[in-house]
């Protein structure tokens, strides 16, 4: 993984020392609270229900064993012991007080971390493909993009205060673990016919309470010229995203009210640029550049290929919950002799995507022993091994099992994502936890979540859509009516992977369930894809043939409380 | 960065009794809205350097061919978080090639410095209660940038040394 170098060390201390001095001007009331907010939120730090919210950066998803630990301590220290890791591959704490903001930024730093632009109407962390580096099927490694786009989006002089958030997902891989289509700019690395480097680019996805899929904009441009490219995107947002009202100033509503003409802006631009501009050439990412970035992601030196036949002899006569575990959450990997693995955060008794202290410790540990101390942050909110032994997985579940890890459910219906919800969300309409937990209790019994197959449900608490409810096969909103919690629920939607088919939003199927009716709606979800299918059809395969209808009758035959208002 | 005292700027607006003048005659400080520039600039004389100011929502572009007339262009935040000058005065540097002042005025605060400084503004009227003190501390948090910017072209990845 990336190793950061003097430069950046040194440039985030002095973040840290900045915004230690805003911290201490607002404490001392030189700054007001809603001039600090805007800053703070670039920092990460949002102001919650219970206590601010800090949001930490995990590049691309890519943690040490180092950074894990020190996450742990200011869970700890700081917090309440736990942190919870989200959708776009960061780490939230929930509970750490204001006055310490600063002295957590300082501890953040000493391990290469910070909250830069984890918040606030600017570019956001680059999240990228878990897999990355490792996938069989990977055409190019993006990480050294990733961290080029990273560097060139850190602190961005003209781009700190734009009309709306900013997200980019970079994939390089033939299947998209990343939902590109869902950003505001979604990266194809790919290569042309002459075998050339380039990216598709997309642009204006979003979720929210406008679902866009993103657009083609240009379907090669070439690896040298990507950060002109994206300069003049966001240039031609800078300028004419709307400013007057929040909820039309992403990107996609400007994407979508002038379509051709956006196109056309960002055209000029992209060849004013290069054509005009004194820094224009400055811009071109030379091989020498390249080179000297992928140097940080070269396959690590401990890793050598390795001959198979010794490989996880212990197969034959292992647990059923051994092979279980190896087809559900073992990966396949580049490397011969090496895989990838999940360590799943989706178990009874804790929300989707948390972690204790403890937890990170044992985390960071079997990092440690089994994956050279690396680990990945994946996009559906669990973390991943990316150098795993074949000869050792066995070992390794022994592990990850003794540690609450090894649920062999990664793709099933207990591995949902999830936002934090109304328990910790100032701006949710609704608790997400509870709905997870019972959820998870209901499908508790691994033979029938195996029955049930693969499956993405996905839990926002609002329309803000942390939790991907649009992407969600089964997707669940919680929306607010005269302030009691209902859920609306969700069928067909797909984040893009070819399992998923093509990224589009799910529909909403019926008015919107009350609290105690929306766990047994898609209990009735899941019964009538049981019934209705056919054999060997996965339930996304089922939505699409059978459409929505047949839910919708099974999930009003569940009401209770609605049935009499609906009826 | 120059921090400009309202009380003593030696540009002043052409202003009437209750809206700025249609066209002004020409003269030594004037700062002129776009709008005054445009109806004058046909006969304004080519020794007397003007201002002006332009919205955040103009094309900074309209005034290239009329840059060497101009000693200062005044970009403006209506609300500080709105960042559309900040492009704005990038273009007016790296791409148009103005050498003279490029001021930034409306709710400015002290913490859009290291900004303001990085896309080619050299001068600065702060809100009025901001304090100059922390103007100056805030400039000096960073010592060197990721990104190119107007006075370094090079993004650190480009350069050799880490």
């Amino acid at each position: 993984m990336y190793q950061y170098t003097d430069f950046d060390r040194h440039f985030v201390q002095a973040r840290a020392a900045q915004f230690r001095d805003q911290l201490e001007r607002n404490l001392k009331g030189d700054l007001g609270d809603d001039e600090f907010r805007p800053l703070r939120l670039q920092n990460g730090w949002y102001v919650q229900r219970h206590a601010p919210m800090l949001r930490v950066a995990v590049p691309y998803g890519e943690l040490s064993s180092a950074q894990l630990r020190q996450l742990a301590r200011i869970a700890r220290t700081y917090d309440r012991s736990f942190g919870h890791f989200t959708t776009r591959q960061n780490l939230q704490f929930n509970w750490i007080p204001l006055v310490q903001a600063a002295d957590v930024m300082d501890l953040l730093a000493d391990v290469d971390m910070h909250g830069i632009q984890t918040s606030g109407n600017c570019i956001r962390n680059i999240t990228s493909d878990a897999l990355a580096g490792i996938a069989p099927d990977e055409i190019v490694d993006p990480r050294p993009y990733c961290e080029i786009l990273r560097q060139w989006s850190t602190l961005h002089p003209e781009f700190a205060f734009l009309p709306r958030k900013f997200k980019i997902a970079v994939t390089g891989a033939t299947e998209d673990r990343a939902a590109t289509l869902w950003h505001d700019i979604g990266l194809h690395l790919l290569k042309n016919e002459a075998g050339e480097v380039g990216f598709k680019v997309f642009v204006g996805g979003g979720m929210g309470r406008t679902p866009v899929i993103a657009a083609l904009i240009n379907a090669f441009v070439p690896w040298q010229q990507i950060l002109v490219f994206i300069e003049a995107i966001v240039r031609v947002y800078n300028r004419y995203g709307r400013r007057d009202n929040a909820y039309k100033a992403r990107i996609k509503i400007l994407v979508k009210a002038e379509g051709k003409k956006f196109f056309d802006a960002v055209n000029v631009e992209f060849a004013a640029i290069l054509e005009r501009d004194i820094d224009g050439s400055a811009q071109l990412i030379t091989q020498a550049a390249l080179d000297r970035m992928s140097a940080s992601f070269r396959v690590p030196a401990g890793i050598k290929q390795e001959v198979r036949m010794c490989a996880d002899s212990a197969v034959g006569d292992a647990p059923l919950a051994y092979t279980r575990w190896r087809e559900r959450n073992v990966h396949a990997h580049r490397v011969p002799g090496y895989r990838a693995v999940t360590l799943s955060l989706k178990r009874a008794g804790q929300a989707p995507g948390d972690a204790t202290d403890v937890q990170m410790e044992q985390a960071a540990a079997i990092a440690e022993r089994f994956s050279l101390a690396e680990l990945r942050v994946t996009h559906d909110q669990n973390l991943l091994l990316p150098w795993v032994r074949e000869s050792e997985l066995l070992a390794l579940w022994q592990a990850a099992k003794a540690a609450g890890f090894a649920t062999p459910n990664i793709g099933l219906i207990t591995d949902m994502i999830a936002c934090p919800g109304g328990d910790f969300c100032a701006l949710a309409n609704a608790r997400s936890i509870p709905l997870a937990e019972q959820i998870t209790e209901r499908f508790a019994d691994l033979d029938e979540q195996y029955d049930i197959g693969d499956i993405d449900l996905h839990i926002s608490g609002c329309i803000n859509s942390c939790g991907h409810h649009h992407s969600g096969h089964i997707g669940v909103l919680g929306v607010d009516k005269d302030g009691a919690e209902w859920y609306q629920l969700t069928l067909g939607g797909s984040d893009g992977s070819t399992a998923s088919g093509g990224s589009v939003p799910g529909k909403v199927i019926g008015p919107s369930f009350a609290a105690d009716e929306i766990a047994d709606a898609v209990e009735a979800v899941i019964a009538t894809y049981r019934r209705e299918r056919r054999a060997g059809e996965r339930f996304i395969d089922s939505v699409r043939r059978l459409g929505t209808a047949p839910f919708r009758a099974a999930t009003d035959d569940v009401r209770q409380a609605t049935a009499v208002a609906h009826a | 960065m120059k921090f400009i005292d309202p009380h003593h700027d030696h540009w002043h607006a052409t202003v009437g009794e209750n809206a700025p003048i249609p066209a002004p005659d020409a003269g030594a400080n004037r700062l002129l809205t776009l709008e005054q520039w445009h109806a004058v600039r046909e006969h304004w004389p080519h020794d007397v350097l003007a201002g002006v100011v332009v919205p955040n929502d103009r094309d900074i572009e309209v005034l290239d061919g009329d840059l060497p007339r101009l000693a200062t262009i005044v970009l403006q935040f209506p609300k500080w978080v709105d960042g559309r000058a900040y492009s704005q005065a990038r273009l007016l540097r790296n791409r148009l090639r103005y050498r003279g002042e490029v001021r930034a005025t409306g709710e400015v605060l002290v913490d859009m410095l290291p900004l303001l400084h990085r896309t080619g503004f050299d001068a600065v009227q702060l809100r009025a209660d901001q304090s100059l003190e922390s103007g100056q501390r805030a400039l000096r948090f960073f010592a060197d940038n990721y990104q190119g910017d107007v006075h370094e072209t090079q993004p650190r990845f480009a350069r050799r040394a880490a």
